[in-house]
């Protein structure tokens, strides 16, 4: 339930937040305080604390805010479930960020598109989910902060039957479980 | 239901089946066994002897089911029998108008050959100050002028349908000698709003109603050989197991759960082995657990994905999925992991095998043109047949003697439950038009 509700919100976030945010954490410890600019060009800026960070004390709000930035969906081909190559970088970006927030645990969703038969597409999802924590496991994250879940194609993202719609809900999707 | 009885088949009858059990394939010997017994000792029995049901130019077994006589529920439950042999196919039905016979009447073959009838059902229906319906049924014999059943049955009134049902069970075995499977029912997921449910109903898609409620998904159902436990993959939170509901005691129990993503595939038809799919290990690999000792014991040991055993009927085979060639194909092998082989090299994706639990045919789910459909194939690769095209069809599910099969399909909007033959011939839905319903179950 915890995380249904974890989820809801962070779905509420990406969606409300549409247009927004290229949000980094900082990957460098030199200084106190990052500003990334979004990327529609205004000029409001997200602030993140650097030593709140080392202390543990981001609220769970800024948590939220900085996961529903950084953890992008990993997304898959057809049928597939190998981590592809242009998600690699976007998941050493995740890697790093959960190598300073120790206290932050990770649940891991696979999910499938529509196009497949209710089993076999929980077990897709589930090695999506795998091989997700696999590839974060192999760039140094305790397996222990690596929960993960299969949903099949239950929860889709998108719910139009087109390619575009597909893609967007054959993904690995993070989900803090603190 | 109480049920008193007295059983009075002839010898005759059960020598003949006897014998063709043994010599006819299991398909063939409903029809051949439903005419043989009321041909024998007619001169032109040769004739109707040599029938494959599973031609279009099988000779239907002539029948009538009078009404019943005595209280208006006779008439409800003569259309429920009526309806029952008629679903089968094996037999032809006049108009009731045109019988001679009055329901009180004394059978007599004098009014029915006339007809062209060969077998008569009859029966009498009494109603008790509490409620409690009384039946009295007979079936005769017309060529042989005798009585094939005569048996006696108590229920309460407004179990009426299951009732009829056992009355259609009793004549349907006495005149085939087959298993009769009219008190089957179809378990399937029902889904009102977000939540998913799982639902019990009637082979005729009668009396639907929901049963479990809990979990926020929950997987295609499978039943006990006895039909009186399902066992279903449900989501709890964030883990997901595999229950046992038992139907008699109202009792949902955890039979399995490593943490990752479990899933049921079958019961084995001797009841020992659930087999499932599990990625406790990494991979979704095939287990089996006894359910008696519960102990486990793992089938594939491989980084693919293997999921969706089915047993075949003796219990030393299973047909399951793999993407061991990148896509996910059907495999079959043995309880111990050993002997694969590849069964399907149609398509792209073949997933959701069942075994017939009458022998010798699996169904599934194949994509064509986009779309899923749904297949037959023999156990040894070959006789690969198509048997649905509109819309979207799949998770196929036999009957318990093989000739019908229940799947699911999105041809008239909405997701339904559908049976037809195992040649695709009927598609009907048949679950309620109020409920998305899927992943239809036959029991045993």
């Amino acid at each position: 339930m915890k995380y249904l509700m974890l989820l809801v919100m962070l779905l509420a976030l990406v969606v409300s937040g549409c247009a927004t945010t290229d949000v980094a954490v900082p990957d460098d410890g030199k200084k106190g305080k990052d500003t990334v600019k979004k990327s529609d060009g205004r000029d409001d800026v997200i602030k993140v604390d650097r030593d709140k960070i080392r202390e543990g004390a981001l609220s769970e709000d800024q948590i939220r805010a900085q996961m529903a930035s950084l953890f992008k969906d990993i997304r898959f081909g057809y049928n597939r479930y190998d981590v592809p190559e242009e998600e690699k970088a976007n998941l050493r970006k995740i890697a790093d960020w959960l190598l300073k927030n120790s206290n932050v645990s990770v649940l891991i969703e696979g999910h499938c598109d529509e196009r497949g038969t209710n089993e076999y597409n929980l077990a897709l999802g589930d090695q999506r989910a795998q091989s997700t924590k696999n590839y974060l496991v192999s760039l140094g994250i305790p397996a222990n902060r690596l929960e993960t879940i299969s949903f099949g194609k239950e929860k889709p993202l998108c719910m139009e039957h087109s390619e575009e719609c597909w893609s967007k809900n054959r993904r690995a999707h993070f989900v803090s479980s603190k | 239901m109480k049920e008193v009885i007295e059983d009075m088949k002839k010898r005759i009858f059960l020598r003949i089946t006897k014998r063709l059990q043994a010599v006819v394939p299991m398909f063939a010997v409903v029809a051949v066994a439903a005419v043989m017994i009321l041909a024998a000792g007619a001169d032109s029995a040769s004739a109707r002897v040599y029938i494959d049901i599973n031609s279009p130019g099988l000779k239907r077994l002539p029948i009538a089911v009078v009404d019943f006589a005595g209280i208006a529920e006779g008439t409800e439950l003569a259309d429920i029998v009526r309806s029952d042999l008629d679903f089968t196919g094996l037999f032809a039905f006049i108009n009731k108008s045109a019988y001679i016979e009055s329901a009180g009447a004394p059978f007599s073959p004098e009014n029915w050959r006339p007809l062209g009838i060969d077998a008569v059902v009859k029966g009498t229906a009494e109603a008790a100050a509490d409620g409690t319906l009384s039946i009295v049924v007979s079936v005769y014999d017309v060529v042989e002028s005798s009585n094939i059943l005569k048996k006696k049955y108590s229920s309460r009134k407004d179990l009426i349908r299951p009732l009829a049902h056992r009355i259609a069970d009793d004549i349907y075995e006495a005149l085939t000698g087959q298993k009769p499977y009219f008190s089957s029912r179809i378990a399937f997921i029902g889904q009102d709003g977000d939540r998913k449910s799982i639902y019990l109903m009637d082979y005729d898609g009668q009396r639907a109603k929901k049963i479990v409620s809990r979990g926020d998904i929950t997987m295609k159902p499978r039943w006990s050989p006895d039909s009186r436990k399902l066992y279903y993959s449900s989501l709890r939170g964030t883990r997901w197991g595999i229950y046992e509901l038992d139907l008699d005691a109202a009792t949902e129990s955890k039979q399995y759960s490593s943490g990752a993503t479990d899933l049921v595939g079958d019961i084995t038809q001797d009841g020992t082995y659930m087999l499932f799919s599990s990625s406790g290990k990494g991979s979704p690999d095939i287990y089996r657990l006894h359910l008696g000792t519960k102990i486990l014991t793992r089938i594939t040991h491989s980084d693919n994905i293997e999921v969706s055993p089915s047993a075949s009927p003796d219990g030393k085979l299973m047909v399951y999925v793999s993407d061991k060639s990148t896509v996910p194909q059907l495999y079959i092998m043995n309880m111990e992991g050993a002997d694969s082989r590849r069964l399907t090299f149609e398509g792209s994706y073949n997933t959701t095998p069942e075994w017939s639990r009458a022998g010798d045919l699996i169904v599934f789910t194949g994509i064509v043109g986009g779309r899923f459909q749904v297949y037959t194939i023999k156990p040894n690769g070959s006789e690969l047949r198509q048997l649905t095209d509109t819309g979207t069809n799949e998770e196929p599910s036999f009957s318990p003697d093989g000739r019908f099969i229940t799947f699911t399909s999105d041809r008239d909007g909405a997701k339904g439950v559908y049976i037809m033959t195992v040649n695709g011939d009927g598609q009907k839905r048949i679950s309620p038009r109020n409920i998305r319903a899927f992943g239809p179950s036959w029991s045993h």
